[in-house]
């Protein structure tokens, strides 16, 4: 047996362990009706799963593609209103009556595959050509983007303030097919793991693959990886086109957190943990370039984003503290600023975390740590 | 396995954030917005709420216990909402006053009905939040009613050809230019031209003002809020050559405080608009309430949204004393007696059986204060009942 | 007839703004091939100081409203110097071009933020005084503001000013030189990280005056003001090709027509769409902009 396919094996163990151990945990706390359970842990799992893949799939473009795209909320938002509006489509049409059962699973695939798809779509004619341009004029034209389809889904005939009915222009979808409540959340909980590993394990055999290879060649020099023969521009718009796609699964999953959705979530610079920024801020954390980064960023992320709003700690801080994390936004954006100055290459750089690797990382790191202590 | 290891992590430090308290108060949450570009209004909102809470407990509070406020900041934001009032629930709080918009309103609506807990928004105008939500309630009215009133202006005054101008990107803005122009159906007044914009962001609507002259609108409705119209919208109206009747609703409170100085203040004569409550209005809860809460907030005139938080409050008051309990179950059957008279700052109401209030508007307009050299407002009627059409 | 000239008016009031915010950003980007998206910020930094020193001006000495700027640019000037030194400087010797783009984003956001922080600020708009005041100017059938026209002389004398400088002093010389070659720059003596700070002061300074002129027309201050106002203006800096100061003025103007002709005669709601379709094409039509140079890229 090849060290690989070790490696898979060991990584799929644990995925089940974790998955069953997770299983069973769930369970006795629904037989417990755990209040804390329902209200925290399960809307936290659902949120870091679409955070995850967001922040992976914006990976693929920002650290092995070497592209600062800033579209991909723009991208979010067409998985989140697509899913939406066509489960409220199902609904109104009477398919399905209450969230559960066959019809409503059918619902649920089709939207999240349409979701993915159509934002697949879009990032390609955003794509083809976007990724002419490189580098500022790249961020630049993808903002665009960004706007326009924020400014278009305002103006959608169909996505007024009462779903498909008010056929005029809004801010707005009010009611949202998806939008589970938190007995749902609880009840689809393994909805939204499963696809979280689905995505993040075809991220994986994408980067591992040729094109992989190729997309981390174009990052690290164009010009060169031309010579050699890569298309460079069919495989930039391969990774764009694979990251909208992502985009729009998780897209899909945010608009089943929310009972509502309203434009003003996707745009460039809004406060809200959705803001492109935070984003970027997460890829970086974690490194660009690393998969498994970029899961740990979109976790840590998350939890310092709860710790800020609803830890106790902040009352007893000094004032000084306390209105600095009054704005937490000014708090993730001092974070990228220290982490880009002190340690350009994130958490893990390239690397990536493996379990099979583990022991001999683990050395690797401690020994480096003593060597600094001998003054070497 | 990473994700799964610090997912497992997330959950041992999130038991440990929860945590029950004694059950000796009667808790009321807030969720407004207190960072972004909403939290002006987020802390208009709490300062209102603040105010009722601290005179309750002046008084000896709920049924003995001491009224606690307990606020969340949601940024305007629907998952942060969510969030919220999760964070909420965890601490057993039953009574929550809901968020500032439409649509984070609407993100929590069902979880309310779901965790049987009652939400009442004091500033959610929007229809959509309906009548099959059990536990949600209002002290404002409706957009359909506040639209409506001001097609009713129209048709009470005789205007035949109106314009409208409305931000596409904004809730607010649209459903009551939604409803305005259903209004305007009813009452067969024509409207002769709509414009938009495409957000807030945009400052310029010389454009769409000329456009309005050139079809010959004689009042145009523009649904902004206060920090647009003083600044830019009335001034640029004026100086496009535009003479007719300006008409807003609730988001032209404030607006005197936002006149440029130094400009030309008679722009502002002519531009009329709905609200709440008046706050120089000859009663006697009105007068006592403007004092208590100038002489608390640095003499500042309150305006509706820290007005209705305040009747939201003494609404839960109400009702808890009307109930005998303060549970969620209790509160929400005392609330949904039709027959309970409310006798608050913005009037003396009932709920209807969608939970939303049976309340007038008060119409108001701007005028030239000359002595003072400042824009003040006055009220000229009160519709109570939106009129028939002959 | 009226709406045409009405429109022709406003794209030129809101052209105006935009081509003297997008001198700022060509100033910078001719240099150091960064986008600076603090720009914008920088003119939510002189708004505010404007707002605060204009009652001083007019009541305690007396002096026209406008002469506040003078503040202003100081203020600018030291926090673009600010920003320069705390971030983009340790960002620029470290990193990639797309960490210093990022870093660039960050800055945004911390000013933005911190604006909102400080208790002086806070998220309350302000309203500045009049500035300049109303009064038009009536050329051959057409009504002008006096405004916008100051905005325009404003935004030429700029240009002329800022052309004259990078062209016609030994500092000119230095920031052409940096912006050609940096090591070059430094054998031939000059000093690389002096000349971009100078040019980052300049850059905000810039900013100020913009601040100026944009309160001058739209009388609101409020800490997102340079978001989306420095997006249109950098839209505007790359469609006249960036780096070149009279592409700015040509990129600011179109922007300006396109986005005030898109409200009277397309859609008022879909402006921004239109703004930015024209951004899209121009740049897939001919990337470096409508003035911009071709640069090839060598191996």
């Amino acid at each position: 047996m090849s060290r690989k396919t070790k490696g898979y094996l060991l990584n799929t163990a644990v995925i089940a362990v974790a998955l069953l151990i997770f299983f069973f945990y769930r369970n006795s706390m629904m037989e417990a009706n755990n209040k804390n359970f329902r209200l925290s842990v399960i809307p936290s799992v659902w949120q870091c799963c679409y955070l995850i893949i967001l922040s992976a799939s914006l990976n693929l473009v920002l650290g092995f593609m070497g592209q600062l795209s800033i579209a991909q909320c723009g991208f979010m938002a067409i998985g989140a209103y697509t899913s939406a509006l066509l489960s409220l489509a199902f609904e109104r049409a009477g398919f399905y009556t209450d969230k559960s059962g066959f019809n409503f699973t059918v619902v649920l695939i089709l939207s999240f595959l349409n979701a993915g798809l159509l934002s697949a779509l879009v990032g390609l004619v955003v794509g083809i050509p976007a990724l002419r341009l490189k580098g500022d004029y790249l961020a630049i034209i993808t903002l665009g983007f960004g706007m326009i389809i924020v400014n278009l889904i305002n103006n959608l005939p169909f996505a007024g303030q009462n779903g498909l009915e008010q056929g005029s222009a809004s801010s707005s979808l009010y009611e949202n097919g998806l939008g589970f409540s938190s007995k749902q959340q609880v009840a689809w909980v393994f909805l939204a793991i499963l696809i979280t590993l689905f995505a993040v394990t075809i991220m994986f055999m994408f980067i591992r693959s040729k094109y992989g290879r190729a997309i981390r060649a174009i990052r690290d020099d164009e010009i060169a990886a031309e010579a050699c023969g890569i298309n460079v521009s069919h495989y930039k718009v391969l990774t764009f086109v694979y990251s909208a796609f992502f985009a729009g699964i998780a897209g899909a999953l945010f608009s089943c957190c929310n009972g509502s959705l309203s434009t003003g979530t996707f745009t460039f610079a809004n406060n809200s943990i959705l803001n492109s920024t935070f984003l970027v801020v997460m890829v970086v954390l974690g490194g660009m370039g690393s998969l498994t980064g970029s899961i740990v960023a979109a976790v840590l992320m998350f939890l310092l984003n709860r710790f800020i709003k609803e830890g106790e700690w902040l009352s007893s801080a000094p004032q000084f503290v306390q209105t600095i994390f009054g704005y937490p936004m000014l708090v993730y954006s001092i974070i990228l600023v220290i982490v880009i100055v002190f340690r350009p290459k994130g958490i893990f750089g390239h690397n990536e975390f493996s379990l099979i690797n583990l022991p001999a990382d683990l050395k690797r790191i401690f020994s480096k740590k003593k060597g600094k202590e001998a003054g070497v | 396995m990473k994700r799964m290891i610090a997912l497992l992590l997330a959950l041992i430090m999130m038991c440990g954030i929860a945590g029950a308290f004694a059950e000796d108060t009667v808790k009321i949450g807030i969720i407004v917005p207190f960072t972004g570009t909403m939290s002006l209004y987020g802390e208009c909102m709490f300062k209102g709420a603040t105010m009722a809470v601290d005179e309750i407990n002046a008084n000896g509070g709920l049924l003995g216990k001491q009224v606690e406020l307990i606020k969340y900041d949601n940024q305007n934001d629907e998952t942060e909402s969510r969030n919220g009032f999760n964070w909420l629930i965890k601490q057993d709080v039953e009574l929550i006053i809901g968020p500032l918009s439409s649509g984070t309103t609407k993100a929590i609506v069902d979880m309310a009905n779901d965790e049987e807990v009652v939400l009442l928004t004091c500033t959610a105008t929007n229809d959509a939040l309906d009548e099959e939500d059990n536990f949600v309630f209002r002290c404002c009215y409706k957009d359909s009613f506040q639209g409506t009133i001001g097609a009713a202006f129209c048709y009470l005054n005789g205007y035949k050809k109106v314009g409208a101008i409305y931000c596409a990107a904004d809730t607010y803005s649209k459903g009551l230019y939604d409803s305005f122009a259903a209004g305007c159906e009813k009452y067969g007044i024509e409207i002769v031209e709509t414009a938009s914009t495409a957000s807030f962001d945009s400052m310029d609507v010389t454009n769409q003002f000329t456009a309005m002259i050139e079809k010959g609108a004689e009042l145009v409705y523009t649904p902004y809020y206060y920090n647009t119209i003083g600044p830019l919208v009335v001034p640029q109206a004026r100086s496009a050559g535009y003479t007719g009747v300006i008409l807003g609703a609730d988001g032209f409170d404030g607006v005197p405080d936002y006149v440029v100085p130094g400009a030309d203040l008679d722009i502002y004569n002519n531009v009329y608009w709905n609200n709440h409550f008046d706050p120089n209005a000859d009663s006697e809860i009105v007068r006592s309430f403007v004092s208590r809460y100038q002489a608390l907030y640095n003499n500042e005139t309150p305006n509706a949204l820290s007005v209705l938080p305040y009747d939201a409050v003494y609404m839960f008051a109400t009702a808890i004393n009307n109930a005998g309990a303060a549970d969620a179950e209790s509160v929400r059957e005392a609330m949904s007696d039709t027959s309970a008279v409310y006798e608050l700052v913005t009037g003396t109401f009932t709920l209807n059986e969608d939970g939303s209030p049976n309340k007038g508007a008060t119409m108001f307009e701007f005028y030239h204060d000359t002595e003072n050299d400042r824009v003040d407002f006055r009220a000229i009627s009160v519709i109570n009942e939106l009129p028939e059409v002959k | 007839m009226t709406i045409f000239l009405s429109t022709l008016m406003v794209g030129l009031r809101l052209g105006s703004i935009y081509a003297l915010i997008a001198l700022g950003y060509t100033m910078v980007y001719g240099i150091i091939r960064m986008i600076n998206f603090a720009h914008g910020d920088f003119i939510m930094v002189g708004g505010y100081t404007l707002v605060f020193t204009m009652p001083v001006m007019t009541e305690k000495l007396g002096l026209p409203a406008w002469t506040g700027v003078v503040f202003a640019i100081i203020v600018c000037a030291i926090v673009g110097v600010l920003v320069e030194l705390l971030a983009y400087r340790p960002v620029r010797k470290k990193g990639t071009g797309m960490s210093a783009l990022i870093t660039a984003i960050a800055m945004s956001l911390i000013l933005e933020n911190l604006a909102q922080a400080i208790p002086a600020i806070g998220p309350n708009p302000k309203i500045p005084q009049v500035i300049f005041p109303a009064s038009s100017l009536t050329l051959a059938g057409i009504t002008i503001d006096t405004t916008t026209i100051y905005t325009i002389v404003v935004a030429g004398a700029m240009m002329v000013l800022l052309t004259l400088l990078v062209k016609k002093t030994s500092f000119g010389r230095a920031m052409r030189a940096v912006s050609e070659n940096k090591k070059a720059a430094v054998l031939m003596g000059v000093s690389v990280d002096r000349t971009i700070l100078l040019t980052f002061a300049i850059g905000a300074s810039l900013a100020a005056v913009a601040a100026l002129m944009y309160i001058a027309q739209y009388p609101l201050v409020f800490t997102t003001i340079g978001s989306s106002l420095g997006l249109k203006a950098f839209v505007a800096a790359v469609l006249g090709g960036i780096g070149s100061l009279p592409g700015a003025m040509l990129g600011g103007l179109i922007i300006g027509m396109a986005e005030s002709f898109t409200v009277s005669y397309i859609s008022s709601a879909m402006a921004d769409t239109f703004v930015y379709l024209i951004l899209i094409i121009v740049l897939l039509i001919r990337p470096v902009g409508i003035l911009g140079k071709n640069v090839r890229e060598k191996v």
